[in-house]
């Protein structure tokens, strides 16, 4: 599926979105407005949209901890995401996940809290849309560093051993938290790792909206046409630390200098230039319009109740006597 | 009308009828098309191996699917061998399956249901051998439940499988393959979580014991009784929910409490009943509650060893006596 001018526009919308999004957070953390810890992903937007633009509604997403982009990606209201990064009682997990953020009508599960726990969810996930025979495709988006959980190599080996609808989406963002991909990595790559289950894979350029988007899109197709998993890897760089707390120093400014030139926004805003569907003179109108629906969404959040003490003990089991 | 029914049968029974009714339960577990204890034989024979999964060996990564799949609208019924195995799931059992409900605000309940095999007298040594049911009371979210009687196995585990809540069901090796048997119902029953069975009245003092600790007590309550002691046996039948007031309905009446579990002794079930009764029921004690549980040591292999770190009717009666030493 090609990315027309009516997709890569969306798509630049939300990449431009997600960090709006992420750089208010930051700021606000600054201000010491927030307590929220920020996990941003400035860099990889073209890989969180462009995994997530491809998937049907009824879709199942399980994200990643880092930012916003694949839950804007997928449809979820910067609201929605706000009144629960606050943990307010209007979030969708009423206040009681925080970072772990949830959408059940756009089938987005929580994200967990262990590095990977998920990786086995997403089998079953795809067990079920198979069972069940509902058509849907499971993405799993993982960064490359959660590869390295125990439960990735039995996770494909089920996810292909039942022929399930699942796409493994790993973001290779040269970083596994505090250190460089190289020290947990003997590999520069680890889509290869797939083929060791009999996965189809692609290595592709995760700056680019245009190639992130595609292959995604084949993965996809791949997947609900029925022929089992399919892995896509996305090199990209975070241009970010790994969270807010982070002490950093070890990332080397050649990198970023290097990999700041090729900004996912800046080369999405190019293509559409090139295209001739955008113009600055609207660009600029768009981002107005945007930064403001961001900083909307934030104070709504702001504006929302927290939940009260009626709310420590619900939702703990639909059973009664066990707490 | 009741039947005759074993242990075995009673869950084997509970799994088919289940799946019969609802097509959205599913088995899965290594080698269930088969049965390692046999629990599953002859699922697959029915249902077909869609609904009878085998498995590749690996816990964790079963425990988390099986969770993934319950999220999306099936009812899995996993089987973990051993529940020894079960502690290479500790990530998804502790730290992810009983709290998808809270961390989605209501919005993700997980309703998956995990069988595994407890206890020890195989000589099988220290990782096929453990009761390890305390490990798991400090997650939240989760049902526990160990049954003792093949009634109870098969009601309970039916409400395990229809229940929204994810539920441990602990069955032990000995009442698999022991061969014990009992009347269970006729037809479709379940059976409700939370509520303890007295399996014997007394007056003197209450015993509370779990899964095949129940027959240990009982024996014992036998020669207590020769020696004009009484005892009430109780059998909570459910760990998560625990049914606190038959327990202490009886401790009103007896003054006195003994727990056993097969277990070990440090942070075990006892020790939360205990810390019940000295925090909310003090008054109702004449003694302080004594526990029967294992010792702190893993479980031995030579037939010596393992009978003398097993809790048995004899340590039962050795506890009943002291808590008649005071008051």
């Amino acid at each position: 599926m090609a990315l027309n001018d009516e997709i890569l526009v969306g798509a630049y919308k939300k990449m431009l979105l997600v960090r709006a999004l992420e750089s208010k957070h930051k700021q606000l953390l600054a201000e010491g407005k927030i307590q929220l810890m920020g996990h941003f992903g400035r860099g990889q937007e073209a890989v969180s949209i462009g995994v997530s633009a491809p998937l049907r509604k009824e879709d199942i997403l399980f994200g990643t901890h880092r930012g916003v982009g694949e839950y804007i990606g997928k449809g979820m209201d910067p609201k929605d995401i706000w009144c629960e990064y606050m943990g307010k009682r209007t979030g969708l997990s009423k206040g009681k996940g925080t970072l772990h953020l949830t959408d059940k009508s756009l089938n987005i599960p929580f994200v967990v809290s262990s590095l990977g726990a998920d990786w086995s969810m997403a089998v079953g996930a795809g067990l079920a849309a198979k069972m069940k025979k509902t058509n849907q495709v499971v993405l799993y988006f993982v960064g490359e560093g959660t590869c390295n959980q125990a439960d990735a190599g039995p996770s494909m080996n089920m996810a292909a051993l039942w022929k399930l609808p699942i796409v493994f989406a790993i973001c290779t963002n040269q970083f596994c938290e505090m250190s460089y991909m190289a020290d947990h990595f003997p590999t520069a790559d680890v889509a290869p790792r797939a083929a060791g289950y009999g996965i189809p894979f692609e290595i592709v350029d995760g700056n680019d909206i245009e190639t992130a988007y595609e292959a995604t899109a084949k993965g996809v197709e791949h997947a609900r046409s029925g022929k089992g998993p399919y892995c896509v890897e996305y090199k990209t760089f975070r241009m970010e630390l790994h969270f807010t707390g982070d002490p950093g120093g070890y990332v080397k400014q050649e990198d970023l200098d290097e990999w700041g030139k090729r900004d996912p926004i800046d080369l999405a805003q190019r293509k559409l230039f090139d295209r001739g569907v955008l113009t600055p003179e609207k660009d600029a109108l768009l981002r107005t319009e945007i930064a403001s629906q961001a900083d909307a969404a934030i104070q709504a959040a702001f504006d929302a109740p927290f939940p009260t003490e009626e709310d420590l003990l619900t939702d703990v089991c639909e059973e009664k006597g066990v707490l | 009308m009741a039947r005759t029914i074993t242990f075995m049968q009673a869950i084997n029974e509970a799994m088919a009828e289940e799946m019969r009714r609802d097509p959205s339960v599913f088995v899965l577990g290594e080698d269930v098309r088969v049965g390692a204890f046999g629990q599953t034989t002859g699922l697959v024979q029915e249902f077909g191996p869609e609904r009878v999964l085998n498995t590749p060996i690996c816990e964790n990564a079963l425990a988390g699917a099986a969770a993934g799949a319950a999220l999306f609208g099936l009812r899995p019924v996993l089987e973990l061998m051993f529940c020894d195995f079960a502690m290479l799931a500790m990530d998804e059992l502790c730290n992810q399956i009983g709290q998808f409900r809270y961390v989605s605000g209501g919005n993700y309940p997980c309703p998956v249901t995990i069988r595994t095999a407890t206890g020890a007298g195989f000589r099988m040594a220290y990782g096929h051998s453990q009761s390890l049911q305390s490990q798991l009371i400090q997650a939240p979210g989760l049902i526990l439940a160990e049954p003792s009687t093949p009634a109870d196995a098969k009601g309970l585990l039916k409400s395990a499988i229809r229940s929204n809540d994810p539920v441990i069901f602990f069955e032990h090796k000995k009442l698999l393959l022991g061969g014990v048997s009992g009347e269970a119902p006729d037809g479709d029953y379940t059976m409700p979580f939370g509520q303890a069975a007295i399996r014997k009245p007394g007056k003197d003092a209450t015993v509370v014991a779990f899964g095949f600790m129940v027959y240990e007590a009982l024996q014992a309550a036998e020669a207590l009784a020769a020696e004009g002691i009484d005892v009430e046996v109780i059998d909570p039948r459910t760990i998560v929910p625990l049914d606190k007031a038959t327990i202490f309905k009886s401790v009103e009446k007896t003054g006195r409490l003994v727990t056993v579990e097969e277990g070990r002794l440090r942070g075990g079930i006892g020790a939360e009943i205990a810390a019940l009764a000295c925090g909310e029921y003090f008054d109702l004690l004449d003694a302080p509650v004594q526990r029967v549980a294992a010792p702190m040591c893993p479980v031995p292999g030579s037939p010596v060893l393992e009978d003398l770190y097993l809790p048995n009717s004899k340590s039962i009666v050795g506890a009943v006596k002291r808590v008649f030493e005071r008051g």
